[in-house]
């Protein structure tokens, strides 16, 4: 095991110093290249209220390579499927060295307050959001009551 | 300031810009690494083309430079340390980044990797020192026990000077009362004959006169003048009658008052005088030990060791030749380890030197640690340090041959210190620099694998006389880091905790070594006073020195002395020097521990010693100088002599017992006798000089760095002195002038000793006046040196080495001759007398005799102890015990040297393996005695030799004097040929008689000797043979049939011993160690262990002890390997009708065929599911007609081979149904020749005929009894029971062959009786033994086969370990067991 990158140092003290509002990521105390993440449901969605846990994994070429995030907490969303894989562009192809976790966890609330149906991932989610999406975001809000809120 | 901040950071890397390259999308990134790999911009995402040459053609951002400049200047950080260099790939990580070389790996690797390694680093320096702390105890011991043998020593000598003076006033008085009696008799003899005569003489006249008148009367009157009537007439004729008769009658007897007083003695006088004169003798415990001295009388008692000393054995010839070329080899090994010894000239100019400097227990510490990391280094160094014993003990032959003082002082020199030393650290400081060298070799290999330059081993650390360890704390470097630390730690608390941390570590690793030295200073006088000695000692070194070789090591005595020294000698200045010798002066600013700063004073008050013997030796050389006379030198070298004598006085009048002292003395004497010195051609001197570093170092540590001086010293001052003490030295080439001056030494010698201790003090002056001469500042250490850089001198000549051998040998011979327990050190007496008498002749005889007797007479109190006692009486007769051992080993050394020139190397893990610790070396010893008595029949010493050598120096640390003597023993008598038969046998009683052996020394001693038991069978034949036989029988088993299996291993010998396959390739096996007699799991997991005593044990005994018996190894077949013979995962097992043992050796899918002893006979099948081809086969059965009956696992089925391993049949298949398998296991077969299998996956056990035909089945999944769950292995016992390992039921059940279950025992568990995974079983005769993964021995009855059946526990063995039984009776012998 290779020391830790500088880089990797820097961003989580300042994640410890400065914590982004809603979000807290905290290295794992065993790796610190694994960090638990919680991501508070962001206001005016159906997942308000809901504390999502993920966990988010830097690759050995972080910052070259994006981090792995995963939902742990169940989550009812078009963009992230049963097993919390998440469908976003900044994790996969649109990834760059100068984003840093905050950025990454915060796109990852955005897209919490922002599902795209579009880009599916679950695709039962994304149909039942693109053809009934009061449907759907009561299924979200029923999930996140069921599985986001009680811990 | 916080956004500027921000704009001066890189996106990327989260820091400070570096090198920022501008994007044409105006974005800038640090050039190295963040734009590696760069395609699009990190933060906008545009694509950019790469320039050609790469992100460097992008234009650099220079107003962000401007601005991180200004930012730099605004805050006043520093400039970025790396800037200007240049990014490379990590070469661990892979990382781009600013990489230096780190010196653990030798790559060039970025900072962080280079943390992680220093990381490491500290912590193997943290573990080490954990080894290091555990194993001082060990130094401490033996320094206890040397302070106890001092004491004995002491007062055995007190005990027996009082005796013999309580002797003396005895025989005075009886003398005294005697004579006067006589004399009181005398007289009154006298009185009264003088009365009687006078008496006599009165009377006489009275008569005279009577008659006179008488007859005048007659004449007168008796005429007619008168009257007289007839009576008076007759009266009167009667009365002249009378008279006449009387006249005529009387004779006076002349012969009585003429008879003289004689006094006549009992006993011829002369030989009263003589028996006076030689009225008592102190007779030494040394084993072996020949030697007789005459009490205070003159009168020489000749030992019967002197006789021998003419008698040249043949070996010595041999011998020669082999140093020759072990030289060369040394020489080369040396090169090739050039890592070791790089940097530090000396070594690689006498290799043997620097190996012979390797104390031992430094080594061997150490040598764990190169195990671990190095694998063959160990070995190396341990060869090396064999060898530099060996040189050394070469040169000491020389030496001894030539001049026994000199060959003793070397001798006890170097033995001493590579043992003792660390106790005498202060005498051996002088040594130190030699020393040094050596030791930083192993330092270094501690640190580092390879070369690289010694920061913290610099030349003038202090380093540990014996082990050369240098001490951390007077490293320069390490002073500094402490200080900064310190310093850091005052400006800001935070500072560094690297660095902290990783100086405390060391510190530890010093800490032992500090111990050490405490330990050996007794006292604080003692220890100034050695710090004197060693700061002499050491300035002249580094006077000597050449410049080029200031870098090597100087041992201990602070490389501040000589710095001193250098300086000192270089101008009067070194009392300036001492101040500014920067490393020794601070003190350690952060002492971690109380010892630390113990030493650290001690140190400074040494240095300042130190200093002012430098001061005084280096007026002295000048004086010398100055002088070139011998004569004025001679003056000023006496004083100095005798302050130093002083000061050794002390030091060995203390009760500390220095050895070192005792050896000063010695020293001294020989010196004296060298003193006397013919005179040596200065070159000649020199020449030896020159020689004598380079063999010396191997002889002592010590000796080397005097050599060295005296080589370069030796120049034109000295040469006056050098030839004194030369002279001696020089036998074999002046020889003749030698005798004479020898001669007259000796006597000096002994009239000195025998008279008092005052003449010793004079001795010792004397030899520190010689020393002085040389060296004048030396001390008795350096006397000693002299002595040992002599020996190495003569090594150098051919001659001298012959000669030395011879004498050698002789004294060997005398010495067992003689009979006398000869222990170490009576060998080491012997020679030197051996010596003596070669060089000198018949009076030398006598000579050397007494000058023996008198080292004899005071070693003789402390007999088995004592080595340490003889030490100090090495000097005189080369100090015996230790030094003899390091003599022997020396000479042992050369056998080694051979085999290896022989072709017959020692694996170097072997070697590697000897050396960890006390008893692994034995135990390596043990290994190597064997091989080398094995193949080495050719060489007459050589094996013996070599094991006597590394017993030699294992034994002192170990506490078992018997086993050493008995391996001196041995090797004495090896050496000669002829008496080795005899002296064998003294050997083996020595070790049996020996009591003081621990157990494991006996062990080991037993198999060392068995082995060397069998060496000499090799030689002898039948006697020894016996030997042997009863050898083994002591060391490895009492089993009666102890001679078989001593036998048998001789003919499995070595080769047939591999390490159990399966201990290499599960740790779960593994947890009974091969050889561990008592666990027969062990020898189930391994390989195969054929714990033969069931093959030797006939049914005679009962079957308890029977049983018994079989846990032991019998020995022990194949390694994890493919190769014929080696196993891999062997998983059946099975005795064909021949005894031959055949091993379903699975992995490798075939058969192996073993014969009873072990020697792979043949193998068949291979990978596949043809026929004759296996599948990771796992049971394996013979029946009557040698037909191999194999359980195919993986193919499911069942073949017959026949018994030249062809396909006959085979049958079975995948399946459930009757005559199908799944995963067959085990396979057995009656003496109906039905086969039965453990349908393992089935739970089940079908029987099936001979030809394949299924019969039946029993077992069902279950836990029932009756019921199987993953039956592994079966066996059917002569009385026709099938006994099934029920594995996952942890049980074993025995079944009738009808399948009715008679029996269940065990259950899950660790106790006795319980089980964990059962899988092998074999039945022996009509015990039945379980064997499994762990299962024990079981007591329990088991009804049907009445008899013992012990419970065998293992620990949990995994499940299904794939041996069949291999227990001690694995198969049962002679079929008698085993049921056909």
């Amino acid at each position: 095991m290779t020391a830790l990158p500088r880089r990797i140092i820097k961003e989580t003290q300042r994640l410890m110093q400065e914590p982004v509002p809603g979000i807290s990521a905290v290295p794992d105390d065993s790796n610190a290249r694994y960090f638990h993440v919680i991501v508070t449901g962001p206001e005016d969605s159906p997942f308000e209220g809901g504390l999502f846990k993920l966990e988010l994994f830097l690759p050995e070429d972080y910052p070259m390579s994006a981090p792995k995030v995963r939902f742990i907490t169940k989550i009812y969303h078009p963009n992230i499927d049963r097993l919390g894989r998440i469908c976003l562009d900044i994790l996969k192809d649109k990834w760059s060295p100068a984003l840093q976790i905050r950025t990454v966890l915060l796109s990852i609330q955005a897209l919490l307050s922002a599902p795209n149906p579009d880009d599916p991932l679950a695709n039962d989610v994304a149909e039942l959001w693109k053809v009934n999406e009061a449907e759907a975001i009561r299924n979200a809000k029923e999930w996140t009551r069921r599985y986001a809120m009680d811990n | 300031m916080e956004q500027f901040e921000q704009l001066l950071t890189c996106a990327i890397c989260l820091d400070r810009y570096r090198n920022p390259k501008l994007l044409p999308c105006q974005h800038s990134f640090c050039m190295e690494p963040c734009m590696d790999g760069l395609v699009k911009c990190p933060e906008c995402r545009a694509e950019h083309r790469i320039p050609y040459q790469g992100v460097q053609g992008f234009p650099t951002n220079v107003t962000l430079q401007r601005f991180l400049e200004l930012h730099i200047e605004i805050t006043g950080e520093l400039p970025d340390p790396t800037s200007g260099q240049v990014m490379e790939r990590c070469n661990v990580c892979s990382e781009k980044s600013y990489c230096s070389v780190c010196v653990h790996c030798e790559k060039k690797i970025c900072s962080d990797c280079k943390g992680a390694h220093m990381d490491i680093l500290r912590r193997e320096i943290a573990r080490i020192n954990n080894q290091v702390r555990r194993a001082l105890h060990r130094l401490q011991d033996s320094l206890t026990l040397v302070e106890k043998n001092s004491l004995s020593l002491q007062q055995n000598c007190t005990s027996v000077s009082e005796e013999i003076d309580e002797i003396y006033r005895r025989l005075n008085k009886a003398l005294k009362d005697r004579t006067e009696f006589l004399r009181g008799e005398i007289d009154r003899y006298l009185s009264t004959e003088l009365r009687n005569l006078s008496t006599l003489k009165e009377n006489l006249e009275l008569e005279i006169s009577n008659i006179q008148s008488n007859c005048d009367l007659a004449d007168k009157h008796m005429t007619e003048a008168v009257e007289w009537d007839d009576c008076e007439l007759m009266d009167a004729k009667e009365i002249f009658l009378k008279t006449v008769e009387f006249i005529r009658n009387f004779e006076y007897e002349n012969a009585d008052y003429n008879r003289r007083v004689r006094f006549s003695m009992s006993t011829d006088p002369n030989q009263l005088v003589l028996h006076v004169a030689g009225y008592g003798e102190l007779t030494i415990n040394m084993p072996h030990q020949p030697f007789v001295g005459t009490g205070g009388s003159g009168g020489g008692i000749v030992t019967s060791s002197s006789s021998a000393g003419l008698l040249q054995p043949p070996g010595p010839g041999l011998m020669r030749s082999k140093s020759d070329h072990r030289l060369a080899s040394q020489f080369r090994q040396q090169e090739e380890r050039g890592g070791y010894d790089r940097g530090y000239g000396d070594g690689s100019g006498d290799p043997s030197g620097t190996s012979g400097r390797v104390s031992p227990l430094g080594s061997r510490k150490f040598g764990e640690r190169y195990q671990q990391n190095r694998g063959g280094s160990d070995r190396y160094d341990q060869q090396q340090s064999r060898y530099g014993s060996r040189s050394g003990g070469g040169g000491e032959f020389s030496a001894e041959f030539e001049s026994p003082y000199d060959n003793d002082g070397n001798r006890p020199r170097s033995k001493y210190r590579s043992r003792f030393s660390r106790h005498h650290g202060e005498n051996a400081d002088s040594d130190n620099d030699t020393q040094g060298s050596r030791s930083v070799r192993f330092t270094e290999g501690q640190h580092q694998h390879k070369e690289r330059e010694r920061v913290l081993d610099t030349e003038d650390v202090a380093r540990g006389p014996l082990s050369g360890i240098t001490r951390l704390y007077d490293s320069p470097r390490v002073m500094k880091r402490l200080q900064e630390s310190e310093q850091r730690g005052k400006k800001k608390e935070t500072a560094q905790p690297a660095q902290p941390p990783q100086l405390q570590v060391k510190a530890p690793q010093q800490v032992p070594k500090r111990t050490q030295r405490q330990v050996s200073e007794e006292d604080e006088i003692s220890k100034i006073k050695r710090a004197n000695k060693s700061g002499t000692a050491a300035a002249p070194a580094t006077d000597t020195t050449t410049p080029s070789t200031p870098d090597v090591g100087r041992p201990v005595s602070e490389r501040v002395a000589a710095l001193k020294t250098a300086r000192d000698t270089s101008s009067d200045d070194r009392d300036s020097s001492q101040p500014s010798s920067p490393t020794g002066r601070i003190p350690p600013p952060d002492v971690s521990s109380p010892a630390r700063k113990a030493p650290g004073t001690e140190v400074a008050s040494s240095d300042a010693e130190s200093d002012d013997g430098s001061s005084v030796s280096s007026l002295q050389q000048t004086q010398r100088k100055t002088a070139g006379k011998p004569g004025s030198g001679s003056v000023s070298r006496r004083s100095s002599a005798s302050s130093d004598v002083g000061s050794h006085k002390k030091a060995t009048r203390s009760a500390s017992s220095d050895s070192s002292t005792s050896s000063e003395s010695s020293a001294a004497s020989s010196s004296v006798a060298r003193s006397s010195g013919t005179a040596f051609t200065p070159e000649e001197q020199k020449q030896k000089f020159k020689s004598s570093p380079a063999e010396s170092p191997a002889g002592s540590g010590a000796s080397t760095p005097r050599t060295r001086l005296s080589s370069t010293g030796s120049d034109t001052p000295k040469k006056p002195f050098q030839s004194r003490f030369l002279a001696s030295r020089q036998s074999a080439a002046t020889a003749a002038v030698e005798k004479s001056t020898k001669e007259e030494e000796e006597d000096e010698e002994e009239e000195s000793e025998s008279s008092s201790e005052s003449e010793e003090t004079d001795s010792e002056d004397e030899s520190a006046d010689e020393t002085s001469k040389k060296k004048p500042e030396q001390t008795t250490a350096n006397k000693s040196v002299d002595k040992s850089d002599i020996g190495p001198l003569l090594a150098r000549s051919a001659l001298a080495r012959d000669t030395s051998e011879a004498a050698r040998k002789n004294s060997r011979d005398d010495s067992s001759a003689t009979g006398y327990g000869r222990s170490r050190y009576g060998s080491g007496a012997d020679t030197s007398s051996s010596n003596y008498r070669p060089s000198y002749g018949t009076k030398d005889e006598t000579s050397a005799s007494s000058t023996g007797s008198k080292y004899l007479n005071r070693s003789r109190g402390s007999v088995d102890e004592d080595n340490t006692a003889s030490s100090r009486y090495g000097s005189g007769s080369g100090y015996t015990s230790r030094f003899l051992n390091k003599s022997k080993s020396s000479a042992g050394m050369s056998p080694d040297e051979e085999a290896d020139s022989g072709g017959k190397k020692y694996s170097p893990a072997d070697d590697s393996s000897k050396y960890p610790s006390g008893r692994s070396r034995y135990a390596a010893l043990k290994d190597r005695r064997a091989r080398l008595a094995r193949s080495r029949s050719s060489h007459s010493f050589g094996g013996p030799d070599d094991e006597e050598a590394e017993d030699g120096r294992t034994s002192p640390t170990s506490s078992m004097p018997t086993t050493y003597l008995a391996s001196r023993y041995g090797s004495g008598s090896q050496s000669s040929n002829e008496l080795a038969r005899s002296r064998s046998t003294h050997a083996l009683k020595s070790r049996d008689n020996s009591p003081d052996r621990s157990a494991a020394g006996t062990e080991k001693d037993g198999a060392a000797l068995s082995s060397w038991a069998r060496y000499l069978k090799n030689k002898y034949g039948n006697k020894a043979g016996n030997k042997d036989g009863g050898s083994s029988a002591s060391g490895a088993s009492s089993s009666p049939s102890a001679t078989t299996t001593a036998a048998r291993r001789l003919s499995l010998g070595l080769p047939l011993r591999h390490n159990s396959a399966s201990v290499e390739s599960s740790d779960d096996d593994q947890k009974n160690p091969g050889g561990s007699p008592t666990s027969p799991t062990a020898a189930a997991a391994a390989a195969v262990d054929f714990w033969l005593s069931g093959f030797a044990a006939a049914a005679g005994s009962s079957p308890r002890s029977q049983y018994l018996q079989k846990r032991r190894q019998q020995f022990k077949i194949g390694s994890r390997g493919s190769e014929p013979g080696c196993f891999t995962w062997p998983r059946g097992i099975a005795v064909g009708p021949d005894n031959s043992i055949v091993v379903a050796d699975s992995s490798n899918h075939r058969v192996q065929v073993f014969d009873a002893n072990g020697i792979f006979v043949k193998e068949f099948g291979s990978y596949g599911n043809g026929e004759g081809e296996f599948d990771c086969l796992a049971g394996v059965a013979v029946n009557r007609i040698g037909q191999f009956i194999i359980a195919d696992r993986y193919n499911h089925r069942i073949q017959v081979l026949d018994p030249s391993g062809r396909f006959l049949r085979a049958f079975g298949s995948q399946g459930t149904a009757d005559g199908r398998f799944n995963y067959p296991w085990g396979i057995t077969t009656d003496a109906l020749g039905f086969i039965y299998v453990c349908d393992k996956e089935n739970h089940r056990v079908q029987v099936f005929q001979s030809d394949g035909t299924f019969v039946g089945k029993f077992g069902s999944s279950g836990s029932k009894p009756g019921q199987l769950e993953h039956p592994h292995y079966i066996a059917v016992s002569s009385t026709n029971r099938v006994i099934v390992s029920d594995s996952n039921n942890h049980r074993i059940q025995i079944f009738d062959v009808n399948g009715r279950v008679l029996t269940t025992f065990g259950s899950e568990g660790s106790e006795e009786g319980q089980f964990k995974f059962p899988s092998g079983i074999e039945p022996y005769g009509s015990d039945i033994k379980p064997y499994g993964s762990d299962i024990k021995t079981y007591n329990s009855d088991i009804e049907p086969y009445g008899s013992d059946i012990e419970p065998h526990n293992g620990d949990t063995k995994p499940y299904g370990s794939d041996i069949k039984p291999c227990d001690g009776d694995i198969e049962p012998n002679g079929g008698d067991t085993k049921p056909f």
